[in-house]
């Protein structure tokens, strides 16, 4: 497939997804269509175990659908290669590193470790607010600025699609909707198209401009809406008269 | 984040902890010569006879005199040589054995029931065949020391290296990290505590294993001292030569304990 202006910057055509054990197959994704806009934030939402974090890593490429296909810009996923930046539910620094090593781990592994790419990755860490903790190992810093680093390494290399994996899930309540909405500010500062896979529906509301729902296992889209929250922070939405009409309709849709 | 200024209450607590350490210090000093005297004074009044078990003063005379004949140095270095020796070749070819056995799954599998079964064996009963294969020299010594520590550093790097953090491997296979990246910036980093912890377990099991051999096989070292001792009834010799083997082990645990500090930094 070409790239024309219309295409998708992330599209599932009708995947579907098994594990295997010794105990037998289980289905996980079934049939599963969606696609991601240029600089658009989706979040993915789900009943518990329904297979969210399946459905990130078929997009990151790190699993392969027995069927169906998952392209980045019209090409196969498996051609995409350091197109992807993935951030998980905890920050997953690596604690015998800096903070500064941490960002820059992207780059060595990709060997795009330049002085130009090193100091563009650490201006990233300055302009949000880490230039001074640099030299810091990770147990030196607060959740939130763990989390925080963690979403610049995920930038450092430059990636064209986040995938963000409830990256918030380990913070207590407070530092959540804090880290929320600075991580927010920094993928929109950066324009940087996001899919985000949540199990917390006031999460995907306050940060996604499109919410698709999926079913129990096997996971399909049951439901895909356009917020329309776009030019709101987080903490805003969270404080709109519409917010709690979302939240209403988007539990019905899970059916937990 | 470090606080220059030092509150009162804060220096009261580093007050604390610092008499505490002190404390702990002189605790284990006087537990020594607690002890010592105990001995001393059983093998003085002759409460249990000196003869069977020596006396602190006697074991320091013996030191002395080997010292003087000048075989002190050289019992001292052949069993240090054969122990180091047998331990750096233990230590090296276990890691490298678990990292092999780490990188393949296949090979894991294959071999996990004899590294299971060389662990369960008593070295000792290999003690005959090492003698016919390195005659009874420093060699023999030395194999019988790598045997006894090389599974114990196979079975404890191994696990180590299959403890990595799940999440982080997936972390570092989403940046398309190969293997071998994966394996030098994930998996040998966050095993450095685990290699400590074998390096201390070996330096014990180094000790057994010369020793050991020099009970099958020697013509000099602290074990031939023990051996020669026991065989000739001079229980002072055989207590010095322990107490020497006491303080030399202590010694290379003290400078584990020192990489430790060294090369693992611990938490604020």
């Amino acid at each position: 497939m070409n790239e024309t202006p219309d295409t998708p910057v992330l599209s599932f055509e009708n995947v579907y997804y098994a594990y295997h054990t010794k105990g037998g197959e289980t289905l996980a994704v079934r049939s599963l269509d969606f696609s991601l806009r240029e600089g658009e934030f989706m979040a993915v939402i789900g009943p518990s175990g329904c297979g969210k974090t399946t459905v990130l890593s078929l997009a990151a490429g790190l699993l392969s659908p027995f069927a169906g296909e998952i392209a980045v810009r019209g090409r196969p996923v498996r051609e995409s290669a350091g197109k992807f930046g993935y951030m998980l539910q905890k920050d997953e620094l690596f604690p015998w590193r800096t903070i500064r090593k941490n960002i820059v781990l992207p780059l060595e592994v990709g060997k795009k470790n330049t002085e130009a790419n090193r100091e563009k990755a650490l201006s990233l860490a300055k302009k949000y607010g880490l230039g001074d903790f640099l030299s810091y190992y990770p147990d030196q810093l607060s959740g939130g600025m763990r989390q925080r680093a963690a979403l610049i390494r995920t930038l450092a290399p430059d990636p064209e699609i986040l995938l963000l994996d409830e990256p918030f899930s380990a913070l207590d309540y407070q530092t959540r909707l804090t880290v929320c909405n600075d991580v927010y500010g920094i993928i929109r500062g950066e324009k940087k198209t996001a899919l985000l896979v949540t199990h917390d529906i006031s999460e995907a509301i306050s940060l996604a401009d499109r919410i698709l729902v999926l079913s129990r296992r096997p996971a399909t889209a049951v439901a895909l809406h356009e917020i329309g929250f776009e030019a709101m922070t987080p903490l805003e939405r969270r404080e709109s008269p519409c917010f709690s009409a979302w939240f209403e309709k988007l539990w019905k849709e899970l059916n937990i | 984040m470090k606080n220059e200024q030092i509150s009162a209450g804060h220096a009261a607590f580093l007050r604390r902890e610092k008499k505490n350490a002190a404390v702990i210090r002189a605790a284990r000093a006087g537990v020594l010569l607690l002890l010592l005297g105990i001995w001393e004074l059983a093998a003085a009044t002759e409460i249990v006879d000196p003869f069977i078990i020596s006396s602190p003063s006697r074991v320091a005379a013996t030191v002395a005199e080997l010292w003087k004949n000048g075989s002190l140095l050289y019992h001292v270095g052949t069993t240090l040589w054969e122990t180091l020796a047998g331990f750096a070749i233990a230590v090296s070819l276990g890691s490298l054995i678990a990292l092999t056995l780490w990188w393949s799954e296949r090979a894991r599998k294959i071999f996990e029931p004899y590294i299971v079964v060389i662990n369960s064996l008593p070295k000792i009963a290999l003690g005959p065949v090492i003698i016919v294969w390195f005659g009874s020299g420093s060699a023999a010594i030395v194999f019988m020391t790598v045997l006894v520590g090389i599974i114990v550093a196979v079975m404890n790097m191994l696990g180590g290296f299959l403890a990595t953090d799940k999440n982080k491997i997936t972390l570092l296979r989403s940046m398309g990290a190969s293997k071998l990246q994966i394996l030098t910036k994930l998996v040998i980093p966050s095993a450095l505590p685990q290699f400590i912890g074998m390096l201390k377990v070996c330096v014990g099991m180094a000790w057994i294993g010369s020793i050991m051999g020099e009970y099958i096989a020697s013509k000099a070292g602290l074990g031939y001292l023990i051996v020669y001792g026991g065989q000739v009834f001079r229980l002072d010799l055989v207590m010095a030569a322990t107490l020497i083997l006491c303080v030399l082990a202590a010694g290379m645990y003290a400078l584990v304990a020192l990489a430790e500090k060294l090369l693992i930094r611990s938490p604020k």
